[in-house]
């Protein structure tokens, strides 16, 4: 406690530092592509790796009062362009009244998401719509944007310093929404050799931290840097998610024809195999 | 103990006056530490079950103290300007420290539900931003009207009203959000109207009036008593005395109550108003038969002894029996009542205690030059000697008049007594025209209520809710409230899977109950999935769905309106037995419920025991059954006039109006005590009844008089004070003196001379005067 304390203080007082240095110098012209380019990479290694991609889930939401949920469906990707629109197919599998239950999305970085979700026990197919993708993913602490992925044109990026936490190196990179958003600010970590986003902070605009996003447990897995354990923690409201990542398989030959309602309703066998 | 405190006055004065300024100094340093309190909640003990109850309940579904700032605009509030006011408003209000923003209920805060032309479900911001069209801001409204969840609460159906709702961090913020609130609805220009209400401003506003009545209050009671005292006794030298006798006590209390921790509550708030008076009655009797004497001996020290050895056992008795009465209080299970109670009794001793040491002492100090001009206007001639003969004679000759008139009076007051109803409502403590009570007025008659209370539903295991036996069983105890006339609204759960399925279905006749459990689960996680806040939905069904919160909301606030609604909604479960569910009531209106049922029966239980109590100590005092009988008439009379009187007006009994019984019966019988302690004296010392009466409308009778008078008198500003408990107990004190005080000058002589006049003379050969050294 007493460390964290000391190392957020040092921390503060880096990022004035840095600031001021830049202000100074005019170096932030000169960062800020790097910083962008950075979190590109980032971003595209976190959430474009490979063509398509598979994998069980296992969700675990905590409450404020320490009760647990679990939830698990099994998760398929496909890019449709790199860094661009890319489609995922997620089906549930516990909790076991709501198991069967589908749910499609077809993201476009520049659109809104166009969301479908099949309810089994009216064996009906409803297309759902939403303008915000800072609302919560399937009641956890996870936006649909923490799953898909936050394009890294909306926001503008400042490398911070670079540092090692635990004898591991880091990009720290701020992130300023261009437009209003549910954010305000974002502090990412970016590990230097992995070039994985590790942690984030997001802050709201009294630049109190909101939520924390942890990369738990990294493996290597077809030759991919794979996030299998992540969590997000909701400071304010007290609760938590996290997800783990198991059976992953990448570049499988998903077909686009999968992402139809007709499979919506009925997925093929092999592709929600536990 | 008479001997010595008189001797220890007199032989040591300045000893006895340096001790009690001291013990004073030393109760006053405890003064700075005072605490207000003015949470309802704290009418029950902390570790009542109801109230851990509703903590439990407050915290397993994320509830917060809100305030409601409600916007009016008579010819509609759904019209662009009025709703980019309310964006620009809301925007503000999510700035203010202390506001959980996130938790905020406004049109640009809350989720609406509803399927689109192409049949698209969207769940999405009510309105993400102000409109440009009279149409889209008509569409809001309909929108609102179409959601079970939003219904009358963010609107009323007329759309002339919209409510932001507005959670806080704790209750302690209540009073700064609400001025930084104001603050930006005063840059506002418009014919919108703002009404500002919600439990915790109410609460912080009248703790500060609380605060202000107490500072003023008091002090004016206590300068106009001061001022009638002047105007009696002509010497401001001698008048003084009691005056500090009465403001000591008053700090020697409050400087302890303080002391010990104890949070100062509405009824502890008023201690000094009560004590006032009790400590002045005590000193009208001393100056008046100082007085009296003194004219006869011009000797100090033999006045003083004269004057103890004649009013020390009465005195003992009145304050005993106040003590009792306030003591009794204790036997009320409502904590502030209990403390207020407790140390209007030490008051009350401790001004005895004072007016026996300290104004002997005082007066044992005094030169004859200043004893000169004292009550020179007591002569023969005087108008107060002419009316105390006058109600001398009357009474004696008019007698079966009298207790003929009084009997009537009191038969028609019992009838008054069986239609007293107890009622409470914390907000009627303000007055009408108070800006708090007309918002909850004007927001009250718009929307769907803002008095919340919540039932609780509890099945035996996880996901027990989701099985439409349960939520069958929710929505049939809804539709049962819903018919209540006091009921606004209620929310529930059911309402949300009502409202998913709905939507899902796009025909309004499908919004029903599901029969099967895995289409409601499913549709509670279709909530969570699509999009909306989660945490909305946590407000009405714990994660887990072993508990449910169902919301009602009701229009008034006054105990037996919302005790109407709990009890109705328990017979319905008596007839209904619940399915597997455990099913309780919650909510600061409920609580408001709960302890004024305890301070009902509490306070019955204490009148009675003190009255019991109070009648023994009479027939100690008088060794004699029928004397004991007698004496407890003036204080039966003032009981049963005042009250029949509020219940013939139909003035709610309340908890100030509960309290005040206790210093009714304290008050009224010390009229009694002397009336009857000291006629039997003029008996003994005249040997005849007529004797005794003439005797008796001398001093005794007119220092009866002017305590009336004082004390009425003095009370009468607090009927214009801001809080309406303030203006009760001054109306109170003017009732009490009045009626008990004339009843006594009155009836007792009628009575008496319609008795046998042996009663006087004491059957008991001990005479209690006799023993306590009279000669």
């Amino acid at each position: 406690m007493l460390r964290r304390k000391s190392g957020l203080g040092i921390a503060t007082m880096m990022v004035a530092g840095v600031l001021l240095g830049a202000l100074a110098s005019g170096e932030v012209r000169a960062e800020a592509p790097a910083a962008e380019e950075l979190m590109k990479q980032a971003h595209m290694n976190l959430y474009y790796a490979g063509d398509d991609g598979r994998a069980v889930v296992n969700m675990t939401l905590t409450d404020k009062r320490g009760k647990t949920r679990l939830r698990s469906f099994v998760m398929l990707r496909l890019d449709i362009e790199d860094g661009g629109e890319q489609k995922y197919f997620t089906y549930f599998t516990e909790p076991s009244d709501v198991r069967r239950t589908g749910f499609m999305v077809w993201k476009d970085p520049n659109e809104d998401d166009s969301r479908w979700i099949y309810i089994p026990a009216l064996d009906l197919v409803k297309r759902i719509s939403a303008n915000d993708k800072g609302s919560s993913f399937v009641g956890s602490d996870f936006s649909y944007e923490d799953v898909s992925g936050r394009h890294w044109n909306d926001d503008t990026h400042i490398l911070l310093r670079e540092e090692e936490v635990d004898g591991q190196p880091y990009y720290v990179i701020e992130s300023t929404p261009k437009k209003k958003d549910s954010f305000a600010k974002k502090i990412t970590w970016i590990h230097k050799d992995r070039m994985l986003p590790e942690k984030e902070e997001y802050y709201d605009k009294k630049d109190r931290l909101e939520r924390v996003f942890r990369a738990e447990e990294i493996q290597e897995i077809d030759g991919f840097q794979t996030v299998t354990l992540r969590s997000m923690t909701n400071i304010r409201k007290e609760h938590s998610t996290s997800v783990e990542f198991t059976n992953i398989e990448y570049n499988i030959g998903i077909e686009d024809g999968l992402f139809t309602e007709r499979y919506l309703k009925a997925p093929p066998k092999k592709m929600i195999e536990n | 103990m008479k001997r010595l405190l008189v001797n220890l006055s007199i032989n040591h004065p300045k000893l006895v006056i340096a001790a009690t300024v001291l013990v004073t100094i030393l109760f006053g340093l405890q003064m700075p530490k005072i605490i207000i309190d003015t949470d309802p909640e704290n009418m029950l003990p902390e570790d009542e079950e109801v109230r851990i109850f509703h903590h439990e309940v407050k915290e397993v579904f994320g509830l917060h103290d809100m305030l409601v700032l409600g916007i009016v605009r008579e010819d509609g509030a759904f019209n662009p300007e009025t709703l980019g006011r309310v964006a620009r408003i809301t925007e503000q209000i999510r700035d203010i420290e202390g506001v959980i923003e996130y938790d905020i209920m406004a049109p640009t805060e809350v989720d609406d539900i509803y399927t689109t032309d192409e049949g698209v479900l969207r769940i999405e911001t009510l309105m993400e931003e102000a409109p440009e069209t009279q149409e889209e801001a008509d569409r809001i409204l309909v929108q609102i009207k179409k959601n079970p969840v939003l219904r009358g609460k963010l609107a009323s159906d007329d759309g002339t009203t919209i409510a932001i709702f507005i959670p806080l961090e704790s209750k302690e913020v209540a009073l700064g959000v609400a001025r930084e609130i104001e603050g930006i609805i005063e840059k506002e220009t418009g014919n919108e109207e703002y009404h500002l209400a919600g439990i915790p401003i109410a609460e912080a506003t009248f703790g500060d009036e609380m605060f202000r009545q107490m500072a003023v209050s008091a002090p004016m009671a206590f300068l106009l008593i001061f001022l009638l005292m002047l105007y009696f006794f002509r010497n401001a030298v001698i008048v003084i005395a009691p005056m500090i006798v009465a403001l000591m006590s008053v700090v020697w209390t409050m400087g302890l109550l303080i002391g010990l921790g104890y949070t100062v509550h509405i009824m502890s708030s008023m201690i000094p108003i009560f004590l006032i008076p009790i400590a002045v009655l005590n000193s009208i009797h001393i100056l008046s038969e100082f007085h009296h004497r003194y004219r006869k001996t011009h000797d100090m020290s033999t006045t003083i002894r004269e004057t103890m050895d004649e009013l020390f056992v009465p005195m003992i008795f009145t304050s005993m029996t106040t003590v009792v009465g306030f003591t009794s209080l204790i036997l009320t299970p409502i904590p502030p009542v209990q403390v207020f109670g407790a140390f209007v009794a030490f008051g009350v001793a401790s001004a005895w205690l004072l007016s026996v040491l300290f104004n002997t002492a005082y007066a044992a100090l005094l030169s004859k030059k200043q004893l000169e001009s004292f009550g020179a206007h007591e002569e023969s001639g005087s108008t107060m000697h002419r009316a105390m003969t006058f109600i001398r004679d009357f009474s004696l000759r008019r007698n079966k008049l009298i207790v003929g008139v009084g009997a009537a009076l009191l038969i028609v007051s019992v009838f008054g007594l069986f239609r007293i109803e107890a009622n409470d409502n914390p907000v009627n403590w303000f007055k009408k025209a108070h800006p708090l009570r007309v918002a909850d007025r004007v927001m009250n008659d718009h929307l769907a209520g803002t008095y919340i209370a919540y039932i609780s539903i509890k099945a035996e295991e996880e996901g027990g809710l989701k099985d439409p036996a349960a939520m069958h069983y929710i929505e049939s105890l809804q539709l049962h409230l819903n018919k209540l006339e006091n009921v606004g609204a209620t929310t529930a759960i059911t309402d949300i899977v009502k409202k998913m399925r709905e939507e899902m279905l796009g025909d309004p006749a499908e919004a029903v109950i599901p029969e099967t459990r895995d289409e409601i689960a499913q549709f509670l996680f279709l909530y969570e999935m699509s999009g909306g806040d989660p945490d909305d939905l946590f407000k009405f069904i714990t994660p887990e769905a072993d508990r449910a919160n169902l919301w009602v909301q009701m229009h008034k606030g006054e105990n037996r309106a919302v005790a109407a609604v709990v009890e109705k909604s328990r017979a319905f479960m008596a007839d209904n037995p619940p399915p597997g569910l455990t099913i309780g009531w919650a909510g600061l209106s409920y609580i408001n419920v709960v302890w004024q049922q305890k301070m009902v029966s509490g306070m019955t239980k204490a009148l009675a025991g003190s009255f019991v109590v109070v009648l023994f100590m009479m027939m100690f005092l008088f060794r004699s059954f029928w004397m004991g009988v007698l004496s407890m008439i003036p204080l039966t009379a003032t009981i049963a006039l005042v009250y029949g009187f509020i219940g013939f007006i139909g003035r709610p009994y309340d908890m100030p109006t509960a309290v005040l019984s206790s210093l009714t019966l304290g008050l009224s019988i010390d009229f009694a005590i002397h009336f009857l302690q000291r006629s039997r004296e003029q008996y003994k010392a005249s040997g005849s009844f007529r004797g005794a009466m003439e005797g008796m409308f001398r001093t005794p009778a007119q220092a009866i008089t002017r305590n009336i008078l004082v004390i009425a008198i003095g009370f009468v500003p607090m009927f214009f004070a801001n809080l309406v408990p303030y203006i009760t107990v001054g109306a109170f004190f003017f009732a009490i003196m009045l009626v008990s005080g004339f009843t006594t000058l009155f009836a007792f002589p009628a009575l008496l001379s319609l008795m046998s006049p042996g009663l006087l003379a004491g059957r008991a050969q001990t005479d209690v005067a006799t023993t306590s050294g009279h000669s």
